[in-house]
């Protein structure tokens, strides 16, 4: 069974460089990670892998380095799709990859990444590597155990218990699908999308997360200061920012301590829903990047479901790889 | 920031007032009216724009070969640039620079420059000015990828780094160090990724949407002027044009010239204004009217302008010698 | 008030009596501050001045000169340094098409009060890449002015003018003279540029000579005394402007001239300084004018050839005997 990657060479280099301390990881280390997820994945006998072309060439650049190593290239493949730079290239990968049936999807890239990914994909399940931002959804995992935990899931018959099944956010404008979230959706008082990211806390309205912790970086952090929802609780949150709300200090973006004024947390059932309007203009920020535009007045809905990717359980899974035996030489 | 109808307006007026200038230039150096060379800033709008709409009068810029945009972005007289590049007495050079050369040291233009990558030493100059008389200040050095190759870029943005100067690198990668696009030229997509090598920061924004080069230079303007220092901001865009007018410009691929068509940011803004920002067609084209009567009167002012006498060529060498003039 | 005092102190009371004056001089270059520059002609001032005004840079010649032409532009009048003349290839972008051309081709719009200040010259064992003289190099560029003292006190009063002159002035120090002592008159002030000065006057031979040269020419004139021969030295201290007029009286008197400089002889500046004679005074002339310089070779590094590379006091005197 294949293995498909999918690495953003965008990821990583917005301004969240300015207006926090955001990790920046070039796209020469970038073939690095990719280079070392191959290597791995090659070395346990996987015998395809296929890579997301980009406008960087980072499958390419694997190729030829390993190549040049005088490793045996031909199960790596670049797959044949039109390369538009933007986050539609993930999106179009992610579909691609699971009709050629590969058994695991390694995405690197920060938050907006792996929702591009989710967006393409119904079961393969998806490792994701950040590279990015301020990341709730993608780990910091080495290259070489999510290649160890990618092959191994290959090679499992039920991988029921090595993946979760994640929530998501869907987003309707006057009842319409609009765009989805993994792990927050956050109305902002912005009108257009311009730099992408969100950093300012006071233009916040509301917050719908599928899942909040204070130990996180995002806006998912800030109802995070007040109560806790983990991946496997099936239900979501929501907070409205309020002048005569509770105090909170939340960690939005990367060294980045924010207070704010928030209202009751609110639970929302996965199957349920979250209905607004609001007077302004506004912009809907999926995994913290400014996406949806909502003219006053347009009713907006939110609903927690658990229909998102599957995602892979790294340690559980290598754990089960070694018990099963897949470590052993002869 | 968005709400603020006048601040869109004037970042399109900036925008379609350098679409409008380059598209007469262009023309008329096709005309056989504009000498010389001439680089133009098509599509590439939204950078100089956006850029230059943080800045105050006081501040300060650094430009190159394809100037024309921060020229006008950052307040240039469209009269005395449009007789620059005819090459008459009236032009911000007097016709002794044209168009790669104007300078307007009352708006804080410290200049085009013909030579690539020149503006990035000069601009850590203009910071350790801003530096040692202590006010608050920014220099903005426009340049492109290409350029991103010169011992000056490397040597300009170490020193702006170790003296902790006020200036905002800004890259406009346009996909072309001339002929060469940017994959044969250097083994990086995002010039952005070597500031981590000056220890300052590095980001990356789309160069043909202006909210988003204005919502990311507006924070590296505020680090510049908060003492915080340099920052490299590359903006993504196109070279729509050839490298000089009169470049066929034959080793750009059709598909990718008509991709970034698509992306133009002037019809990206336009269409905003219209669809999302609460301006009606009879407005924007209000605008569009003012520029082509502003632009058209800076083309008959450089019509009818004088050349400049022969006695002219031999001053401004020095500010105290001049040599005598050949008798002809 | 008079006191004897080193070439290499000449150039630093130049500098720090401009920088007393003036708050908006200041001085930079590769390890001008702390250190006191390489040769430690800026010793002590890093101490006086304090490192905003007296900056150490990277080893970066070109963007020093880009910085200082940025500097210039607005309202700094910058004194940059590049080590030796020979790192001047590295900066020639910016010195040559920048600092040089600007003003000109912004018709006027910015200007640029800038030195540049840089040892040239050999005679210290340094080989070709230390020890070189470009003279000809800076003086073909319109646009630049240029000053070679060849004594503490032209040091000093040719740096006053350097810094208060409204355009870039590259300021040559040679090397080999910068612990030279001679009287220096601090009360004496700026010396104009363009003005040069009669070392020493004489009614047979004129001799021009520049920064080293003109001390093998005082030696030359004062064997050739011995001969009956009456030299007039001219020291022109200033390359461009060019004092044309005080060469010009003296060869209307002598009727022969010498030139000496240091540069290789081959398209060396001396050799347009003879151009202009030829081309001017030819009637006064009752010789043809004589170029001296260094050998057309790179510096030799050995003791035993940098000598024999180097033009000197017997050249000048065989160079006038000649001319009969």
């Amino acid at each position: 069974m294949s293995i498909g990657i999918i690495a953003n060479p965008a990821s990583g280099k917005d301004i969240r460089r300015l207006v926090s301390c955001a990790t920046t990881i070039d796209n020469n280390e970038k073939v690095n990670i990719v280079k070392r997820i191959t290597k791995t994945v090659m070395s346990l006998g996987q015998d395809k892998i296929y890579f997301m072309p980009d406008t960087f060439d980072i499958g390419f650049m694997v190729i030829d380095a390993l190549k040049a190593d005088r490793e045996d290239v031909s199960g790596l493949e670049v797959i044949s799709m039109p390369v538009s730079g933007s986050l539609h290239d993930s999106v179009y990968a992610g579909e691609i990859m699971e009709q050629l049936g590969t058994g695991c999807i390694i995405v690197l890239g920060g938050d907006g990444t792996s929702r591009a990914v989710a967006k393409g994909i119904r079961k393969t399940p998806m490792l994701p590597i950040s590279t990015g931002t301020n990341n709730v959804y993608p780990t910091l995992i080495e290259g070489t155990v999510a290649g160890m935990a990618a092959s191994a899931l290959t090679k499992m018959d039920n991988i029921e218990d090595c993946c979760i099944r994640d929530k998501r956010i869907e987003v309707y404008v006057n009842g319409a699908l609009r765009d989805i979230a993994l792990v927050d959706a956050t109305v902002s008082l912005d009108s257009y999308i311009g730099a992408k990211a969100i950093w300012q806390a006071e233009k916040i309205k509301a917050i719908i997360a599928t899942r909040c912790h204070p130990a996180t970086i995002g806006f998912s952090a800030v109802p995070g200061a007040l109560t806790i929802v983990k991946d496997t609780d099936d239900c979501g949150v929501m907070v409205e920012q309020s002048a005569d709300g509770t105090g909170v200090m939340a960690a939005i973006a990367a060294g980045t301590l924010e207070r704010m004024k928030l209202t009751e947390p609110e639970i929302i059932p996965v199957g349920g829903e979250k209905e607004m309007t609001f007077e302004e203009t506004c912009m809907i920020a999926l995994d913290g990047e400014r996406e949806v535009k909502v003219k006053p007045g347009e009713k907006i809905t939110f609903k927690i479901m658990r229909n998102g990717p599957y995602r892979v359980l790294t340690r559980k899974t290598i754990e089960k790889a070694q018990s099963m035996g897949l470590y052993l030489t002869d | 920031m968005a709400d603020n109808k006048d601040m869109v307006k004037d970042l399109y007026l900036t925008m379609r007032r350098i679409r409008e200038f380059e598209t007469n230039a262009m023309n008329l150096f096709a005309e056989g009216k504009i000498p010389g060379f001439v680089h133009l800033y098509l599509g590439e709008e939204a950078v100089a724009s956006g850029v230059c709409s943080n800045l105050r009068e006081d501040d300060y810029i650094t430009s190159t070969h394809r100037g024309h945009g921060h020229i006008i972005a950052k307040g240039g007289d469209l009269k005395f640039m449009m007789a620059e590049l005819f090459g008459k007495a009236t032009g911000y050079c007097k016709g002794k620079g044209g168009s790669m050369h104007i300078a307007d040291g009352t708006r804080g233009i410290i200049g085009a420059n013909g030579i690539v990558g020149a503006g990035q030493s000069i601009s850590t100059g203009v910071g350790l000015q801003i530096l040692l008389h202590k006010t608050d200040q920014v220099c903005v050095c426009f340049f492109g990828d290409g350029s991103t190759n010169q011992a000056t870029f490397h040597e300009s943005l170490n020193l702006a780094a170790v003296w902790n100067l006020p200036i905002v690198f800004v890259c406009e990668n346009n996909g072309y160090g001339i002929s060469n696009p940017q994959s044969r030229h250097q083994k990086i997509k995002d010039v952005a990724d070597r500031a981590v090598a000056y220890g300052i920061p590095g980001v990356v924004c789309d160069g043909n949407d202006v909210f988003a080069v204005r919502e990311t230079s507006a924070e590296a303007i505020k680090r510049a002027r908060e003492g915080k220092g340099p920052t490299l901001v590359e903006c993504k865009t196109y070279r729509q044009r050839g490298h000089f007018e009169g470049d066929p410009a034959i080793y750009k691929p059709k598909e990718e010239q008509e991709a970034w068509l698509k992306k133009d940011p002037l019809d990206k803004m336009s269409k905003w204004m219209t669809d999302e920002g609460g301006f009606s067609a009879a407005e924007v084209k209000a605008i569009d009217d003012q520029v082509k009567a502003e632009v058209a009167e800076a083309v008959k002012f450089a019509e009818d302008s004088p050349y400049p006498t022969p006695e002219s060529g031999v001053e401004d060498v020095y500010s105290d010698i001049v040599e005598e003039v050949r008798d002809r | 008030m008079k006191k004897m005092m080193t070439y290499s102190e000449g150039i630093r009371e130049g500098m720090s009596a401009a920088m007393r004056k003036d708050p908006d001089v200041v001085l930079f270059g590769e390890d001008v501050g702390m250190f006191g520059g390489c040769f430690g002609v800026s010793a002590g001032m890093f101490d006086e001045f304090g490192p905003e005004r007296v900056r150490d840079t990277p080893i970066s010649e070109s963007a020093i000169i880009g910085c200082a032409v940025g500097a210039a532009s607005t309202g700094l009048r910058p004194i940059a340094e590049i080590m030796m003349m020979d790192f001047l290839t590295v900066a020639m972008d910016q010195m040559c098409n920048n600092a040089a051309k600007l003003r000109f081709m912004t018709g006027g719009a910015l200007h640029f009060p800038m030195v540049i200040r840089t040892a040239g010259g050999a005679g210290v064992n340094a080989a070709a890449q230390h020890s070189q003289s470009l003279e000809a190099w800076v003086t073909h560029v319109p646009g630049l002015k240029m000053v070679f003292p060849s004594n503490a006190q032209d040091a000093y009063g040719l740096m006053l003018s350097a810094v208060a002159d409204d355009n870039p002035v590259v300021y040559e120090e040679h090397k080999a003279m910068l612990a030279m002592e001679s009287e220096v008159d601090l009360d004496e002030g700026p010396i104009p540029l363009g003005v040069g000065k009669v070392v020493r006057p004489g009614s047979d031979v004129t001799i021009v000579a520049v920064g080293n040269m003109v001390h093998q020419a005082l030696a030359a004139a004062e064997t050739l005394e011995k001969d009956g021969i009456d030299c007039e030295i001219i020291d022109p201290r200033t390359l461009y402007p060019f004092d044309f007029d005080m060469v010009a009286n003296s060869i209307d008197k002598t009727h022969k001239a010498i030139v000496v400089s240091e540069e290789v002889k081959r398209g060396g500046y001396m050799g347009e300084i003879s151009a202009q004679i030829s081309e001017n005074l030819f009637d006064s002339l009752d010789a043809p004018v004589v170029r001296i310089g260094a050998l057309n070779t790179p510096v030799p590094f050995s003791p035993a050839l940098e000598p024999i590379y180097l033009p000197n006091a017997e050249d000048i005197v065989k160079a006038v005997r000649s001319q009969g």
